[in-house]
């Protein structure tokens, strides 16, 4: 799902869509960047590529060579079977070169598009949540996987068609000039008409693709959504209404696929007149000069041939422009990707602190900090914590009430605007993330498993941690009986999201993640939601086992999950409104007893 | 039942695995592989599918229907070709008269204005062919999907439960796709191409050019179709383990980018990055493979045309010396092998366009041949409107490719107007209940009935046009907020649409949105939170004010107080309707008029709340659990 932020759509919608030139060279040269290592590969594409050429080009004169001087004028035949050997070789060589150089772009532009890929990738790990909360992952993952291979079809069919058919380009002009000026002068008056017709056509050669993807993209994501939410179509019986809807824009695809089919064919087909048109002009021109004798006819056959070759290598580039037009577009948008600095930085060397993870004792200080996702409204205000070491906290509070908000500047996926959240004493924006990271854990209401065994699902495919460590921590949480449930063990593939486990089963999977990595710190956000009652009472157990010890904060929808809480946090609208043990705060007679008293209520009423 | 796609029961048959009961899913390690094998479809398979059409069935009723519209096309392609084989002959007797010293000034204009009349018709002649082609091609594209849409619209859950998004998709994108190309590409090229190779051969045995002469120089050609049947299915082979290894990075991102939390929270960023390298590395080394093929590909090509140009320089060159061959014949001769290059090729890849789009044809073929398992029967009668008593009659049932019932012995009786509490763990049979009454999947016959008839026997508009079905997960359109609440009917008017918004208590969140109503959601709009999701669903479930309301868990991400009023607001809306609630949390059902508790497919405690607690049983626990509080405080 798109986000603010994220312009795809807008690419996808206008066609005319256009980032200024300035970003444009400044992204374009950022990615040639990557091309800068592979630059004696790409020179040795380039001299693969004349030799490969080359048989092709020269037939046409080897040819010439043989009518002129052989058959009509008087070298023997013997030189004919030489002439033949020669194309031989090079019809050999060019075959070589061709194979080389095809292999040696392919590596080029494979090296690049790794090197991008990974570069891409790490620099968004490297991002703060709040930069995933703008880009959705879907569109993340076509960064990844569609944009990077855009710029592959650049480097190998690109820049190889502007290289091959640019030089044979080159080179054809050049024999023509070599076999007689006069004629290849007159032939270069094509060229402008050329021009002409490829810049004519090329606004509405673009329009009608960019149009045509717009509507299929816009079909097919309806197609998609419908998808999902068939059995909703179904069980409102809205089949006929939906059918009708796909209908309209299927419709839209087909008038504008028709367009983009009529422009290039029109494009191709005008190419090809102007090529018939010129053999007859040469045909012409030349003809009348052999007829004043001012030409051999060998020369005006290889000039025959030429031309018809001239129109080969235009074409080829020519088709290369929607390539180049979507590289342009990724180029671009993988580098607004690049160009986001991480909200949250490790320190400055000078400012760092250390704090090692055996030492830590785990005492959480919020002091006074402010909070907002967007500039327009505080999240948190003003919000002052302190929490002691080994403590065990429950937060409670309605939906928006900034709960989330608190755990997660602690994690630093965010940072605070104002005032400073402290660990032992050090502000934790002195720590390295990853130590931070080490030292607070945290489990979602969502566990998030990936695919792969178990034993790689709780050590997260860290192999230095063995086996045994991994077991005793499952058996610890309760997780052992579910897990020898299942065919292989511990060493069960799970598939992504974790299919195939229920909701309990997979988040006691995730709490055994805590005790294999054992922070110092933990958070629980709502993980306990969404559970029957019956896995609850599992987690429960569990959450005692990995509290031990440690610094517990645990935030949750119901009461009932924090009742026994050193101490419970109420709050409301971006504060701390009341604060205690569950006595003391229902003794208090606040807002928790409201709640309290609310979500009892209704049974007290039914006994 | 029998199954239409019978997929889970060979996984479950081969390798001892159940993927549809209640037992944990346990499967082979190479699942994947397997259900990655794409031709590895209901097709083959013996048990319980009806394939209706054969493979060609779909192409045939388009051939059929613009069968003229293809004549068209294949007559102005073939005279484009003919015209186009005289190219080489004006060449010829254009070098012929220059060496019988016969060329004149009006000669040379003769024949540059021949050269210019057979360019431009041609142009003209084959633009239009080629057109015709395409448009057919698109043509096609459309009315196919046009007919996978309607099927996918009466294609049951079982089927999607089977069959992922990606997959339909890809039958929507990739398959017809890949068979409007063949058909298009493959009809221009293949008339083309057979169409100017046999004007050539044609023109050149009858130019007077030495039969052995034109054959040794073909020779070299006639490996070219060969080269491309040879190389064809191998590069095909290679480029799909490019595909794989592409699709592997792009699982892996969105793995590794869906839990970026889990990464960052365990500070394991190094691992991922590893893992994920290892996909980059493994798409290089195919892609690496691949272009090693057709590298060599693209290189044989041209030498094969090299080598005929070899044999045509020095032997026609030789036996021109030899005053054998006049000089005409021998330039034409050149060019005429430079015109039948292409055509070879094209040859060779229509072979290999069609071989391929073959197999998208037959998935697309067996996909329409998929018969629908919910069909109205035969006789289908109306349920008579408002009715709203139901009645369930010793319902049992098990899915389909699972041998465990997933319901046993259910009966109850829901009196018009009556609300029904159904409680019960994950998988206790709840949402299958619900699934059967809507026929999602068919109950028995005899087995469930509302206003006394039996849903098998009722037209499935009239049962569903009559139920109002309200999801667990909320899903919604990427369309307006209106438009979402006024699903079942989209020119239903505003007053009603902010009516049930109010029911659903989602009215006040609605109208603190700058368009109110007509906000964009999804996509290009708006993403509403969880329960806001929730409560819109609601409303649209409500707007229908059906004889029937079935809630599924649906206000379970709604907090305590909304929950509250809302369940507050549905007892004075639906008073005389009949209302089933499901629940997870008893808040939500205590008011029923009668509660059920389910465990694995049985109903185990049946009553009113407070008789249901008085018997100490099942849902006593649970409400102990659940509201735990009440005892302690």
């Amino acid at each position: 799902m798109a986000k603010p932020g994220d312009n795809r759509q807008e690419e996808e919608i206008n066609p005319n869509y256009q980032v200024d030139s300035a970003t444009r060279r400044k992204a374009f040269r950022a990615m040639l960047g990557y091309a800068k290592p592979q630059r004696l590969v790409f020179l040795g594409v380039f001299f693969c590529a004349i030799l490969a050429i080359s048989a092709d080009l020269l037939q046409p004169y080897l040819v010439k060579v043989v009518i002129d001087d052989n058959m009509l004028g008087d070298q023997g035949a013997g030189r004919v079977i030489g002439l033949g050997l020669i194309y031989l070789l090079l019809a050999v060589i060019s075959m070589i070169f061709t194979y080389l150089q095809a292999n040696l772009l392919q590596r080029a532009g494979q090296s690049i598009v790794a090197a991008l890929r990974k570069d891409l990738f790490s620099h968004i790990a490297k991002q703060s949540m709040s930069f995933f909360d703008r880009h959705a992952i879907g569109s993340l993952v076509t960064n990844e996987s569609s944009d990077t291979e855009t710029i592959n079809q650049f480097f190998t069919q690109v820049l190889l068609s502007i290289v091959r058919d640019g030089l044979s380009l080159i080179m054809i002009i050049g024999f023509m000039f070599l076999l007689d000026v006069q004629l290849a002068l007159y032939c270069l008056v094509l060229l402008p008409l050329i021009a002409i017709i490829a810049v004519a056509f090329r606004k509405m050669l673009r329009n009608s693709y960019q149009r045509a993807r717009t509507q299929l993209s816009r079909t097919i994501a309806f197609l998609a959504e419908n998808l999902s939410g068939m059995s909703l179509i179904q069980s409102f019986h809205q089949e006929k209404e939906q059918v009708s809807r796909f209908s309209q824009r299927n419709r839209k695809y087909l008038k504008e696929s028709l367009r983009e089919v009529r422009a290039t064919v029109i494009f191709n087909r005008s190419f090809d007149i102007l090529g018939n048109l010129s053999v007859a002009f040469v045909v012409y021109l030349g003809g009348m000069a052999v007829f004043n004798s001012a030409l051999e006819f060998g020369v005006l056959y290889a000039f025959i041939s030429y031309i018809r070759q001239f129109f080969q290598p235009i074409n080829q580039i020519t088709q290369q422009w929607n390539t180049l037009q979507s590289t342009l577009v990724s180029v671009e948008r993988l580098w607004r990707i690049f160009s986001v600095e991480p909200e949250v930085r490790n320190p400055k060397p000078e400012q760092a602190k250390e704090l090692g993870l055996e030492r830590v004792r785990g005492q959480v200080d919020f002091n006074h900090i402010r909070f907002a996702y967007s500039d327009d409204r505080d999240v948190l205000r003003d919000l002052e914590l302190h929490i002691k070491p080994g403590e065990f906290v429950g937060i409670v509070g309605t939906t928006g009430a900034g709960k989330s908000s608190l755990v997660n500047l602690l994690a630093r996926f965010y940072d605070v605007r104002k005032g400073s959240i402290q660990i032992d004493g050090i502000d934790i924006r002195q720590l390295k993330l990853e130590s931070l990271h080490r030292i607070v854990g945290l489990v979602q209401q969502e566990p998030y498993l990936y695919s792969g065994s178990i034993i790689d699902n709780v050590r997260l495919f860290d192999e230095s941690i063995d086996r045994d460590t991994v077991i005793e921590a499952c058996r610890m949480v309760g997780a052992e009986q579910m897990i020898k449930r299942l065919k292989k063990g511990y060493d069960t593939l799970l598939t992504e999201r974790g299919s195939g486990l229920s909701a309990g089963e997979r988040q006691l999977i995730s709490f055994a993640r805590i005790l294999v990595y054992q922070p110092r710190i933990l958070i629980l956000d709502e993980a306990t939601a969404n559970l029957d009652s019956h896995t609850e009472r599992l987690i429960q157990q569990a959450l005692n086992v990995v509290s031990v010890g440690r610094t517990t904060l645990v935030i949750a929808h119901r009461l009932s999950t924090v009742q026994q809480a050193d101490r419970i946090i109420v709050m409301r609208s971006g504060g701390i409104i009341e604060q205690g043990s569950h006595k003391e705060l229902l003794q208090q007679n606040g807002y928790y007893a409201d709640l309290y008293h609310h979500a009892t209520r209704g049974t007290a009423a039914g006994q | 039942m029998t199954s239409y796609y019978p997929l889970a029961g060979i996984l479950e048959t081969r390798f001892d695995i159940n993927i549809t009961g209640a037992m944990p899913l346990k499967l082979p390690d190479n699942w994947i592989n397997i259900l990655k094998e794409r031709d590895f479809c209901h097709a083959n398979t013996k048990r319980g599918v009806r394939r209706l059409l054969d493979g060609r069935r779909l192409l045939l009723t388009h051939f059929k229907k613009y069968g003229w519209i293809y004549g068209g096309a294949f007559i102005l392609l073939a005279s484009a070709n003919v015209i186009f084989a005289f190219f080489p002959s004006v060449l010829q007797r254009f070098a012929d008269a220059y060496e019988a010293k016969e060329l004149t000034r009006q000669a040379i204009v003769d024949y540059s204005l021949l050269l210019l009349g057979i360019g431009i018709a041609y142009g003209v002649l084959f633009g239009f062919g080629q057109y015709l082609n395409h448009r057919m091609g698109r043509i096609f594209e459309y009315n196919t999907r046009q007919r996978l849409f309607r099927h996918f619209t009466r294609l049951s859950e079982q089927y999607y439960s089977k069959n992922g998004t990606g997959k339909l998709l890809s039958y929507v994108m990739n398959d017809v796709t890949s068979v409007r190309e063949s058909i298009a590409n493959g009809v221009n090229q293949l008339t083309n191409a057979s169409v100017l190779l046999v004007s050539v051969v044609v023109m050149m045995s009858l130019s007077e050019l030495p039969l052995q002469l034109v054959f040794v120089c073909v020779l070299p050609l006639l490996t070219i179709p060969f080269l491309v049947v040879y190389f064809g299915p191998r590069i095909r082979d290679r480029s799909r383990q490019v595909q794989e290894s592409l699709a592997e990075m792009t699982e892996s991102a969105e793995e590794q980018f869906g839990g970026i939390r889990v990464t960052k929270t365990f500070a394991v960023e190094d691992i991922a990055e590893q893992r994920f390298g290892g996909t980059v590395e493994h798409i290089k080394d195919n892609q690496l493979k691949l272009v090693k093929m057709t590298s060599a590909f693209q290189a044989l090509i041209p030498f094969a045309g090299a080598l005929s140009l070899v044999v045509a320089i020095t032997y026609g060159g030789y036996m021109t010396i030899q005053g054998q061959l006049s000089i005409g014949h021998f330039v034409a001769l050149t060019f005429y092998l430079r015109m039948i290059m292409n055509p070879l090729q094209q040859i060779g890849n229509v072979i290999n366009t069609m071989q391929r789009a073959r197999a998208s044809l037959e998935r697309l073929n067996n996909l329409l041949g998929i018969k629908p398992d919910i069909q109205d029967h035969e006789q289908a009668a109306e349920l008579p409107p408002g009715a709203g008593d139901v009645r369930i009659h010793n319902l049992s049932f098990a899915y389909p490719d699972s041998w465990q019932p997933s319901l046993s012995g259910i009966d109850l009786q829901v009196a018009q107007g009556h609300t029904l509490g159904i409680i019960g763990k994950t998988g206790s049979g709840k949402t299958t209940l619900v699934k059967l009454l809507l026929r999602v999947y068919d109950p028995p016959e005899g087995s469930v009935f509302i206003g006394g008839e039996d849903i098998t026997r009722l037209s499935l508009e009239s049962l569903r046009t009559q139920i109002a079905y309200v999801p667990q997960d909320g899903f919604l359109f990427s369309t307006t907020i209106r438009d979402n609440i006024a699903f079942f009917k989209r020119d239903i008017a505003d007053d009603n649409v902010e009516h049930a918004a109010k029911l659903a208590e989602v009215y006040d969140n609605v109208i603190g949105f700058d368009k109110r109503f007509e906000t964009q959601l999804g996509e290009r709009g708006l993403t509403l939170s969880g329960g806001q999701r929730q409560r819109t669903s609601l409303a649209r479930g409500l707007i229908k004010d059906a004889p029937i309301l079935i809630l599924d868990d649906s206000v379970s991400a709604v907090d305590a107080m909304t929950e509250t009023s809302i369940l507050g607001n549905l007892r004075s809306a639906r008073k005389d309707k009949t209302t089933i609630i499901i629940a997870h949390r008893i808040s939500a059902v205590k008011h029923a008029d009668e509660i059920v508790v389910m465990d694995e497919g049985r109903i185990i405690e049946r009553g009113t709340h407070q008789e249901l607690i008085r018997q100490r049983g099942h849902y006593a626990a649970l409400f102990a659990i659940q509201e735990e509080g009440v005892s302690h405080g």
